[in-house]
């Protein structure tokens, strides 16, 4: 056992030197590592991104290869994924275990902010580039932490989402809302923005009040709610808040003229199916791609339409935006190692700098500050409508994005 | 020296070697870390549950308490990493003897009511209402302090300090009064032991094990949430390693931790996505076919298990 | 004060629910000693049986009723032979019950990733007519109160099953005192594996309502279930089914009053309540007497 680690660790050491010795013998494959959670709270979206990037690195490979700009030719990648099940604490030994004993050339994380956080203080320790595909905490990005060592590939961070849905909510004359929160970050963080921004535009928050995450009951709340006698109710939660939420409005014999929820924007066939057409009619949310189309706009990788058509080709369903999302750091990797000229994690991180703002994908404009938090994209607000293939989640605001007009307030049941 | 004290040195000297020279012939630190972090909580574990019969389920209840303690000194008082870790072991020692009343309790009513503490305890911490205090759901991060080198030689430091009070307690008179409340403490209190104090002697030394190794955690992964830390598997994962190595010895949990964690990290990597499956029927395989614990089986060959 | 009046009677219902929810757990532990770790996990399956039989079929899931209960019961038997006797036979059959089902419980949870994936599942709530019911002057979802009519039709079947049949009777002698029972010639496997079947069955039953009950379901609830529906079992008294009714509305007055008044600390609340229940009485509410150690 002793002499077999000794003996890959000379093999390791030799292989270190020889790969800083030599710039033109370029390295078989690239390695790209990854964590998913086949099981546990973050299992169903976690999945879907994963099969993205899996989705990406099979047409990548296809084509005989990413191209990498520092040894001029196209190399095959190489996924290293492990199954952290949702748990962090495994996780975080996962992740080191990628950079460290597999050392993989490129690190991505996990689905959500929960599973990248243990990554940060890894990629920053042994400075190599994170990219993040939907670790969207405002506190990854903080200015004064000058962490140059993460990269934020799908959409903005949390606290920007709901920026839109504020002023959507001022433009058609809201004035009293109703805001409930899961108290977990991401939930939180959306919360607390939409209420500062409605106080600002001079809107009453006349409920503001969190629930612990477990929760999946909402009726008494409902009632406790509507005694506050709310225009709007905008719930934030994960997906399980948000389908007990809407089942129990549905059955409450309540009635809002608007129910913002989020989840419908991240995976709306899940929630629909959950709690029915009839739940979720008239519902708001955020849209995001694939419910917002970019086809026209894209100077990078597939169109929406090409990327739905060649991974229903290849078997792959259910495209949401997770999937998008995992295929998305794809062509951010793509990207990243054709542009820097040398392969070291430094010109990677700053190559993503040479190429942000400039280039639009089937996920949106890519736009990166300095701290890495993606910019590019805001989140335009949606609302679910029947159409000619049933109800769909449709972009209704601001007007110059909208593909249909809102119904506001809704009809009652 | 005496046989017994002999092997009672003998493992602290041994897992101090072995986990100062494993880092250099092997590079996921990480995992060592984590199995340091097991094997204190599983000694610290037995301390309670082999020595006096209690089973703590809420045992991560502890840990939790120590991460934040010492994640609150390092950001409030602004404490340096190792005086907080020992801010955490007192935050832990602190939630201890609040609980003390539950030693009114017996058996399932004992473990429920802990898990039931440890519970709550995260519902107070994830509350948004405490987020000057706890950052609530938005998690602690301690960037500044991050140090996974000093964090592993203290967490080191806390598995010899769980080892050499196991193997203490377990030669003492101290041990042989426990282990006479768990035979019987009605009789044990009629022969002049007191229940009452030994009990929770060994009580706050468990939580002061547990809330070390929490505030080391803590240190270590430097960003968490409140369901990181106060995550049922912990709790769970370490009452397995205990029990599947054999309670009451020094070095039960020690091997129990370092086959069943062993093994749960080698399926992790070899067969990721069978992993929960091919853990769960190994459990279950051992637990039919090695019903008392593995020291069960080194008794039935004659060995004397420390 | 119509939002407490709300609150109360949405506790009674939720709380008769809940109590279908621990009362299997309950039955077993207090005939076998057995932790069952795996109980949610069970839930979560019997969940899955009713959104199959609504998705794929499109019926009712009270249809899942009748063939949940002989599914559950017939396949608990089997599983009751292949673990417990063997468990049983080891030094300490209650503390390594813990360790057997929580490995039982991960494998539950992983075949059912397998077989059902990781997307959260629901069954619309309209599926037990669009309308809320009005009691008392308060508007109710029709599924609480179907979920509550069962919960109570669950237990008192349980009871009449403990009390009134020879069976029973023998199941509630293993209780008390299993080493006199088996003098008395009771065939201890026997009744313990119907009672096996009964707390699997009833988790199952339990789990058709969950949809409606605990919202979404997915394979990596279970733990969760079980955590809460050992708080319930604990403040009614272990090993007594009717303590588990008064524990599960303890748990759901607890639980709806809080989320009235204090909704943030809902969910910390019925822990709370737990410890403070057995502070003062250290056996549960309808406990024996103090056995002071």
């Amino acid at each position: 056992m002793l002499r077999k680690t000794l003996a890959r660790m000379t093999l390791g050491t030799a292989a270190l030197a020889f790969s800083l010795g030599a710039w033109a013998s370029s390295p078989s494959t690239i390695k790209i590592g990854t964590l998913y959670a086949g099981s546990g709270n973050f299992a169903q979206a976690s999945t879907r991104q994963y099969d993205g990037l899996k989705f990406w690195a099979k047409q990548i490979n296809a084509e005989g290869g990413l191209f990498v700009k520092a040894y001029g030719k196209r190399i095959p990648v190489q996924l290293v994924a492990y199954n952290d099940q949702s748990s962090t604490t495994l996780a975080a030994s996962l992740y080191n275990r990628l950079i460290t004993q597999d050392q993989v050339n490129i690190l991505v994380a996990d689905y959500g902010s929960v599973l990248t956080s243990v990554a940060i203080p890894l990629a920053l320790e042994h400075h190599i580039v994170l990219f993040d595909e939907t670790g969207t905490s405002g506190k990854f990005f903080k200015p004064e932490d000058k962490n140059r060592y993460i990269v934020l590939t799908g959409l903005p961070t949390s606290s920007q989402w709901p920026k839109v849905l504020a002023n959507f909510l001022h433009t058609v004359g809201s004035k009293r809302i109703a805001i409930l929160y899961a108290a977990n970050d991401w939930s939180g963080s959306q919360a607390e923005t939409l209420k500062t921004s409605l106080k600002a535009l001079g809107a009453n928050v006349v409920f503001y009040e969190s629930v612990p995450n477990s929760t999946s009951s909402y009726s008494t709340i409902l009632h406790r709610i509507a005694a506050s006698k709310p225009e709007v109710v905008a719930e934030f939660g994960y997906s399980n808040n948000d389908i007990a939420f809407l089942q129990n409005y549905e059955s409450s014999g309540l009635y809002f003229p608007m129910v913002f929820v989020p989840n419908p924007a991240l995976h709306y066939e899940v929630v629909r199916k959950a709690v029915g057409d009839q739940a979720i009619r008239h519902v708001f949310s955020y849209v995001a791609p694939p419910l917002i189309r970019y086809n026209k706009e894209v100077n990078y990788g597939p169109t929406l339409d090409a990327f739905e058509a060649a991974y229903a080709k290849s078997g792959g369903k259910n495209v949401d935006l997770s999937t998008v999302a995992g295929y998305n750091t794809g062509l951010i990797v793509q990207k990243t190692l054709a542009t820097s000229a040398t392969f070291t994690q430094e010109a990677m991180r700053n190559a993503v700098d040479t190429f942000s703002g400039k280039i639009f994908t089937l996920d949106g404009l890519f736009q990166v500050n300095h701290e890495g938090a993606q910019t590019g994209e805001s989140l335009p607000v949606g609302q679910v409508l029947p159409t000619p293939h049933g109800l769909q989640l449709l972009p209704v605001f601001p007007l110059k994005s909208a593909v249909a007009k809102y119904v506001y307030p809704t009809p009652g049941k | 020296m005496p046989k017994g004290w002999r092997s009672t040195t003998l493992i602290p000297v041994i897992t101090l070697l072995a986990f100062a020279v494993l880092p250099h012939l092997y590079n996921n630190q990480f995992l060592l870390f984590n199995m340091m972090m097991y094997m204190a909580l599983a000694q610290g574990l037995n301390i309670i549950y082999g020595y006096t019969g209690y089973l703590p389920f809420g045992y991560v209840g502890f840990f939790g308490a120590g991460a934040y303690g010492g994640a609150l000194a390092i950001t409030f008082l602004h404490w340096s990493p190792y005086l907080a870790v020992l801010a955490g072991g007192g935050a832990a020692v602190l939630l201890g003897m609040i609980l003390i009343p539950l030693f009114r309790l017996s058996g399932a009513y004992f473990s429920i009511a802990s898990l039931a503490a440890a519970e709550a305890l995260y519902y107070v911490v994830a509350n948004p209402g405490l987020e000057p205090l706890t950052q609530g759901p938005y998690g602690i991060s301690l960037p500044q302090v991050y140090d996974p080198n000093g964090a592993y030689w203290t967490m080191l430091a806390i598995l010899l300090f769980s080892l050499i009070i196991s193997g203490v307690i377990r030669r003492s008179r101290f041990g042989l009064a426990l282990s006479a409340i768990r035979e019987s403490p009605l009789s044990a209190s009629m022969s002049g032991v007191n229940v009452v104090k030994l009990r929770s002697i060994s009580w706050l030394l468990s939580a002061l094990i547990a809330g070390l190794a929490g505030a080391a955690f803590g240190w270590y992964i430097s960003v968490f949430y409140p369901e990181t830390v106060f995550g049922l598997g912990i709790g769970v994962f370490t009452i397995v390693f205990v029990l599947f190595g054999g309670i009451g010895t020094v070095l039960g949990p020690m091997i129990g931790t370092l086959i069943l964690y062993g093994v749960y990290n080698y399926i992790g990597i070899s067969t990721p996505e069978y992993f929960q499956l091919a853990y769960g029927l190994l459990i279950m395989i051992l637990v039919l076919f090695l019903p008392n614990g593995l020291v069960s089986l080194a008794r039935k060959r004659g060995l004397n298990v420390a | 004060m119509s939002l407490l009046e709300y609150a109360v009677l949405a506790g009674i219902f939720y709380g008769l629910y809940f109590a279908l929810v621990g009362v299997g757990l309950n039955l077993i532990f207090g005939v076998m000693r057995i932790i069952n770790l795996a109980h949610g996990d069970f839930l979560i399956l019997g969940a899955y049986g009713a959104f199959y039989v609504f998705h794929l079929f499109g019926w009712n899931p009270l249809w899942a009723i009748p063939i949940e209960l002989v599914v559950f019961f017939g396949l608990s038997l089997p599983l009751y032979y292949l673990l417990v006797p063997r468990l049983q036979k080891s030094g300490d059959p209650e503390m390594l019950s813990f360790i057997l089902f929580f490995g039982l419980s991960q494998v539950i949870e992983a075949l059912a990733v397998f077989a059902f994936g990781n997307d959260q599942r629901s069954i619309p709530a309209s599926v037990f007519g669009g309308s809320p019911v009005t009691i008392a002057g308060q508007v109710y979802p029709a599924s609480w109160v179907v979920s509550a009519a069962v919960g109570m039709a669950g237990i008192t079947l349980i009871y009449l099953y403990l009390y009134h049949t020879r069976i029973g009777r023998a199941t509630r002698a293993i209780m008390t005192e299993r080493s006199e029972a088996v003098v008395t010639g009771i065939s201890v496997h026997r009744v313990s594996a119907v009672a096996f079947g009964i707390g699997i069955a009833t988790a199952a039953l339990a789990g058709i309502f969950s949809p409606f009950m605990i919202g979404a379901i997915a394979p990596s609830l279970g733990m969760g279930i079980t955590v809460t529906s050992f708080t319930i079992i604990v403040i009614g008294s272990l090993g007594n089914p009717l303590g588990t009714v008064l524990g599960g509305l303890l748990y759901g007055e607890a639980l709806m009053l809080m989320q009235t008044f204090l909704t943030s600390w809902a969910e910390m609340f019925p822990y709370a309540l737990l410890i403070l229940v057995l502070l003062v009485k250290p056996t549960g509410l309808l406990g024996k007497a103090v056995r002071s150690a």
